[in-house]
Order: C-alpha cells, then structure tokens, then sequence
C-alpha cells in the first residue's frame, strides 16, 4: 500500500473514531436506557462495556436514539 | 437473561470458568515465553512477548471455534461452551496485546507515523509469499474486535439475533485470515516442519469437527413423515413424531416437523413443543432439561415455559410453540408454528403406558 493511501485510511480511521466517541459517550450515560428499557438503571461498569461496541457501531446507535426519541415525542 | 443489564452476571460457574482460562493463559504465556528465551540465544524479550501472545491468541481461537462442534457431539464438552463469550474476548486482548507490541517494535522508531508505517512498510500487495501479512492480523484483529465489542447480550437483543449472529460468524473470516498471517509471515522465516504441521493440524481439526457435527445434525433432521414412514398420512395436520417412551422423563426429542427443528418435552405426565432455537444465541433448547418447571437452555441457561414458550417474569424472551397429541404411546405433533409465546394446551400422558416404556436416549 503506498503511503497516500495508508496515510487516507488513518486518516478516516481517526476520524470515524473521534466521531463515534463523541456518539457513543451520551449514547451510553443517557440514551442506551432510551433505547432499551433494560438499560435504563444499568450500573456504570455495564455501560463502560458497552462503550467500544457504540464507538464501533455509532452511526447504527445514532439511529436507535433519534427513533427512541422519536417514539417518545417532545 | 434480559431483564436490567448487568456488566457481567456472575455466578459460582462463571467464577470458575474464568479462574481456568485465566490461570491456563498465564501458565502458557510463562512457559512459552520462558522457554523461548533459555532455548534461544538470539531471542529477545520484545520478540518471544510478541509470539508469546500471538500463538496463545491463535491456539484460543482454536479452542472457542472447537468447543461448538464438541459440545453437539459430545454433551460432556457443554460446560465449555457456557462461557465462550469470556474466550472470545481474551483471544481479542491477547492478539490486541500481540499488535501492539509488534507495532512499537518494528515501526515505532521511523519518522511516520505508527499506523501509517504498518500499512505502508511493505507495498508487494501482488506477491503471494511476501505479501504484507501484517495487512492480513490488522483484519482479523478489527473483526475480533467488533466481536468482542458486541458480545454482550445488549448488543445480542438490539441488534436482533439474526444480525447478531451473522456478524459473529464472521470469526471463521477472522480465522482464516490469521491462517494466512501465520503461513505468510512467521512460516517464512521459521521452516521448521513441526511448526507448519501444527499449523495445519490445528485448521483440519477445526474443519474437521465442524464438518462431523454437521453431518451428524444433519442425520438427525430427517423430517418425521420420512422417519416414520408407516405413520405419513397426516392425521388432522398431526404428524406422528416420535414414540412417548423415545423422550426420558424432564428431558426432549428433538425432531423435524414443517422444515424445523421442534424439542418435544416429556415432564410431570404431560408433553409440550417448543421450537428447538433459544432466543438468546440459537442454543439447541431440546438438549436442555426442565429445571424447576421451566425448559433450559443446555448453553446459558436462559428458560421458558413449556406450555407457553415464554420466560418467567420478568424476563420476556419467547419461543414459537407446537400444538401436541398422544394416541396411545404415539406423540403427534401439529406443524403449525404458533407465535412465540402462544400458549398450547399440553398433551396428559396415560402415566401406565409411560411406566412400562422402555428407556431411550435423547437424540441430538
């Protein structure tokens, strides 16, 4: 792989990261128990675990939480 | 089950089950390690940490890929498989440990940065035997990451089981892809036989059981009209499956009816079916037992109802039920897959016919 390429894919990389950081740190204090009423009291250490998966999946978490408030209304 | 999510829901066999792996991880990690460095007098510390980890995380990924064919052909490998969530996760930390002691090793100390380094250092993307191998570990690693990322049962019930499972198959692209890393990397600098022999031992053992179980299950889903043949004519939609003194007492048979795999349950004098996949990971509900009235899973123990499919309260999962009838000793069983959690009347067994039933063992 040349470096412009590997250099891109870091780049993207970061980026997609830095982003599902920012999704997935409100989505696992407030909006998991939205989402799933079986999170909603769920103790700390449960929502520390869950992190990764939100980081790596926060496009698809970010659907779940707007649907969520949706479902509830204003 | 999924009722208030817990980080981990520990109990005494989860205890011990991790208390195992832990102290077989580390007995390995010492002695490989060990052994490495008193055996060789060009080993460095750096390189004997950075195969250390890596062949544990490779003979782990063996271990959880085998357990799921042992246990269907063997019930004594069961307890293996209740915790391989917890193997599948030390397999990730062990090969992310692995990476990235490799990563501060070979590629820290140039002037770009380390990812880019990994990915550009070797650009001989057509060449088979050096083929940057490193590529081949950094897939495997972000696919046994995403694994371990969503392995709770959070992820399992919001994403749905059928999505859930399919992106935990993708563990046999992640196998495959460390096959290759190991052939194409390490294999071509160390040429010892022994080395290249366990390598595809340990892939045609995977293979292998994968490929008998399979064959097994197989054998076992010969619909019931096809089993039975004298009893093919169907009989108000009922098709005869098995015969009453086939299933042992607070255990099940399972059969095919309709194309699916349904446990029929013998408990207390009566017979319920349930379809034979657990809600929570496909576990084969009909080599479970009833424990304290309920069905449970032979996997993670997570029960139902056998008259209804569903769990106790305040657990929701549900399960299709089957309408059941006994003539005589003959167990008939209705195709029609009821809703989850539809509740079927049982069928009563005569508890005389059932006492002089032979024994019989429970098929899988």
């Amino acid at each position: 792989m040349d470096i412009s390429t590997a250099q891109a894919l870091v780049l993207g990389l970061g980026l997609y990261t830095g982003l599902g950081v920012l999704v997935a740190l409100p989505f696992v204090l407030r909006g998991a128990g939205r989402v799933d009423p079986g999170a909603e009291r769920a103790p700390w250490s449960f929502r520390l675990l869950i992190l990764p998966g939100a980081v790596a999946l926060w496009p698809l978490v970010a659907r779940w939480w707007l649907r969520a408030r949706r479902r509830e209304g204003p | 089950m999924s009722h208030g999510y817990k980080a981990v829901g520990w109990n005494r066999q989860k205890r011990l089950y991790d208390g195992v792996l832990a102290a077989g991880v580390a007995t390995y990690l010492l002695l490989f390690c060990g052994g490495m460095l008193l055996t060789r007098d060009t080993a460095t510390l750096e390189t004997a940490l950075i195969r250390d980890l890596g062949t544990c995380a490779l003979l782990l990924l063996h271990v959880v890929l085998v357990v799921g064919p042992l246990a269907r052909l063997d019930r004594r490998f069961l307890p293996l498989l209740y915790n391989r969530r917890h193997l599948g996760v030390t397999t990730f930390l062990l090969g992310l440990a692995h990476g990235t002691f490799a990563l501060v090793q070979y590629h820290a100390g140039g002037n770009r940065p380390w990812l880019v380094s990994l990915l550009s250092a070797n650009p001989r993307l057509g060449s088979f035997s050096q083929f940057p191998f490193e590529l081949l570990g950094v897939l495997a690693l972000l696919i046994l990451f995403l694994m371990a990322a969503t392995s709770h049962d959070f992820w399992l019930a919001n994403l749905g089981a059928p999505v859930w499972k399919a992106l935990h198959m993708a563990v046999y692209l992640a196998y495959a892809l460390l096959i290759a890393h190991v052939a194409l990397g390490v294999l071509q600098a160390e040429t010892h036989p022994a080395l290249a022999g366990a390598l595809v031992a340990g892939a045609s053992t995977v293979v292998g059981l994968h490929l008998l179980a399979g064959w097994r299950e197989r054998a076992g889903d010969r619909p019931a009209e096809a089993r039975l043949p004298s009893s093919s004519e169907a009989d108000g939609g009922f098709l005869e499956v098995c015969r009453l003194g086939e299933i042992p007492e607070k255990r099940a048979r399972i059969v095919t009816v309709g194309g699916e795999r349904v446990a029929v349950f013998r408990y207390d004098g009566k017979v319920s079916a349930v379809s034979n996949v657990c809600r929570h990971q496909n576990g084969p509900l009909g080599e479970g037992r009833i424990v304290g009235g309920c069905i449970t899973c032979p996997w993670h123990g997570y029960q139902y109802l056998p008259e209804t499919g569903s769990s106790p309260p305040p657990f929701a999962e549900k399960v299709p039920t089957y309408r059941v009838r006994l003539e005589g000793d003959r167990v008939l069983v209705h195709p029609f897959a009821h809703p989850p959690g539809t509740r079927q009347e049982p069928a009563c067994s005569d508890m005389a016919t059932l006492a002089t039933a032979p024994p019989a063992s429970i098929e899988s």
